[in-house]
């Protein structure tokens, strides 16, 4: 398995690299919507006198950015792709080969979030300066952040492959795609840091997957949340991972056997 | 079942469509109720193929062809019946079928399109556990059969469709499959590719005695590649047998081409039906069994008028066509 993935990154990384500029374009695109949420909650905090709940300016600076670099690592786009490759027939070639798909899919999202990352970090510092960002985060919160964030892209991937996967009975999954998005910009902390959700709203938000995907690994990485609350959100992230795993197994069976080639 | 590579017993494949009407009204019911056919896509079919044939499947659009390739495949799980592939059941896809398997069609990529093939080549060597060794030599013929050294470092994107092709033949093959499922692998093509895609699949038999199932709405693919054809039609098998024999089955004739010197004024309807007339060549349709009889009769009257004589089964597309249309049982007088 590690010469297939070693080939796979291969060919993965040849293919990225004819397309850097999209790249960019894409990773900045994505940063857009966090600075305006971020400058919006700016704005809120200084006519409030300067705070909202337990959060100052800084702080939401601080969430921000990091949120950004969470849901650059752990959002994953497969939903859209899957639906691309049902309808083009692109799947069968695959489903034909000794290799399940969701290999390709695993080093697509590494490759891409590689390929990224370092112009994404040349971006977050940039915005980290100007709005003056506090992490209150220690060396404790920095090690958890390894796995919460390798949890969290773990399970917004198999979330997503859930989803994709409804693209066997509809052929259409965008609608189901968008769904699930518009729900985890509410609870996955996009909206809002978690801490700050109205009451009901932080308890639905706590009981979902979608924060444990981006808001939980933001939290941590921020220093938003004790060492001893770390490991618990940590744990809680687990068992979804285990949960969505399982989950995946399943509809693929049954999916698979729905699937009609379609356009193959 | 026998020891056949290819085996099937009454596989059926029903897919459930969606109908509606156009018109907006049409279109807005049928968000509330919707309207469903069944279309038996392969309506029982059974056959078997031994190893090392290559055989032709023949069938108009629609007639399932490339649904039960599907399902040989393994792609697609069959509504009744059953199949084995090399012993396997293709449907569950085990390792151990799929990797000695391949399903090539030729309107499909299965090539990354923003590297070189010979990148996706390695990524397949590894996918399918291919020994260094083995690789090397059968990238090594591959590339010798069908000309690819100067394509493979070229990215697939750059590459004609023609070109195109040949690459996605080599790496349908990197497994050294063998059986080999060929949906349409021609089409598209011009004819010197066409030429050349059909010497290679012939040789590749030759060379590695893979059984071969192939499609093609060109039937110069099949005369050249198969003795043996499986037509099929409306889902359901209408001849299995050598190809040599399906004219004398599915047309009871045979075509008399005679060439006069006088041909342009000369009436030959006596000896059978004129078909065709091209200045002094003249076509007739002539019953099977009478063929030979009137062919010497025409000689003994026409004499010297008669510059050249031939009897022939009629071209294959039109035995095809004739079938297709259901009019199984041409006559002739």
């Amino acid at each position: 398995m590690i010469d297939v993935y070693r080939a796979l990154f291969v060919g993965q990384i040849q293919a990225a690299s004819q397309y850097r500029v999209q790249s960019i374009l894409w990773m900045l695109f994505a940063v857009i919507r966090p600075v305006i949420f971020l400058a919006a909650w700016v704005a809120v905090a200084g006519a409030q006198g300067g705070r909202v709940g337990s959060y100052d300016v800084r702080d939401f600076a601080a969430y921000y950015v990091a949120l950004s670099l969470v849901a650059n690592l752990a959002t994953s786009w497969n939903s859209y792709e899957f639906e691309f490759e049902i309808r083009m027939g692109r799947l069968s070639p695959k489903l034909l080969r000794p290799l399940h798909p969701i290999h390709y899919a695993v080093v697509e999202n590494i490759v891409w979030k590689m390929t990224t990352i370092i112009p994404m970090l040349i971006v977050l510092s940039f915005i980290a300066a100007t709005f003056d960002a506090r992490f209150r985060s220690t060396s404790a919160h920095l090690a958890l952040f390894v796995p919460s964030v390798v949890l969290g892209a773990a399970l917004a991937f198999l979330a997503g492959w859930v989803v994709a996967t409804t693209a066997f009975w509809t052929t259409r999954v965008h609608a189901v795609a968008t769904l699930w998005d518009r729900a985890a910009f509410i609870f996955a902390g996009q909206i809002a840091p978690l801490a700050l959700l109205p009451g009901p709203l932080q308890t639905i938000a706590l009981v979902l997957p979608f924060g444990y995907m981006l808001g939980v690994p933001a939290e941590i990485l921020q220093g938003a949340v004790d060492v001893p609350t770390a490991i618990v959100l940590i744990s809680v992230q687990a068992v979804w991972v285990v949960i969505f795993y399982a989950l995946l197994q399943v509809v693929w069976r049954v999916g698979v056997r729905q699937y009609t080639g379609v356009g193959a | 079942m026998t020891d056949a590579v290819v085996e099937v017993r009454d596989l059926r494949k029903t897919f459930r469509v969606s109908e509606r009407q156009e018109g907006l009204a049409a279109t807005l019911r049928s968000f509330v109720r919707r309207q469903r056919r069944d279309i038996n896509a392969v309506a029982g079919i059974t056959f078997g193929i031994e190893a090392g044939e290559v055989v032709g499947f023949l069938g108009p659009n629609g007639a399932g062809k490339t649904t039960t390739l599907k399902m040989l495949s393994g792609l697609l799980y069959p509504t009744g019946g059953e199949a084995r592939v090399l012993g396997f059941v293709p449907w569950r896809r085990e390792n151990a079928y799929l990797q000695q398997m391949t399903l090539l069609m030729g309107n499909r990529t299965q090539l990354v399109w923003d590297i070189p093939a010979a990148d996706s080549f390695r990524v397949l060597q590894e996918i399918y556990r291919v020994p260094e060794d083995s690789f090397r030599k059968t990238v090594g013929e591959l590339t010798e059969l069908l000309e690819l050294q100067e394509l493979v470092h070229k990215p697939v994107r750059n590459l004609s469709l023609g070109e195109r092709m040949k690459v996605e033949f080599a790496a349908g093959l990197i497994q050294s499959p063998r059986v080999a499922f060929l949906d349409e692998p021609t089409i598209g093509l011009d004819i010197s590719m066409q030429v050349r895609i059909r010497r290679f699949v012939a040789e590749y038999n030759r060379r590695t005695g893979a059984t071969i199932l192939l499609t093609s709405h060109y039937m110069d693919d099949v005369v050249a590649l198969c003795k043996r054809v499986i037509v099929i039609h409306h889902g359901q098998l209408l001849y299995d047998g050598p190809l040599a024999d399906l004219a004398e089955r599915m047309a009871p004739f045979k075509v008399i081409v005679a060439t006069l010197h006088d041909g342009a004024a000369a009436d030959l309807s006596v000896y059978g039906t004129v078909v065709a007339r091209d200045e002094g060549r003249i076509t007739l349709k002539v019953d099977r069994q009478i063929a030979p009889e009137r062919a010497a009769r025409l000689v003994n009257d026409l004499g010297d008028r008669l510059t050249d004589i031939s009897v022939e089964d009629p071209p294959i597309e039109e035995v095809i066509d004739r079938v297709f249309s259901g009019e199984r049982v041409g006559t002739a007088p």
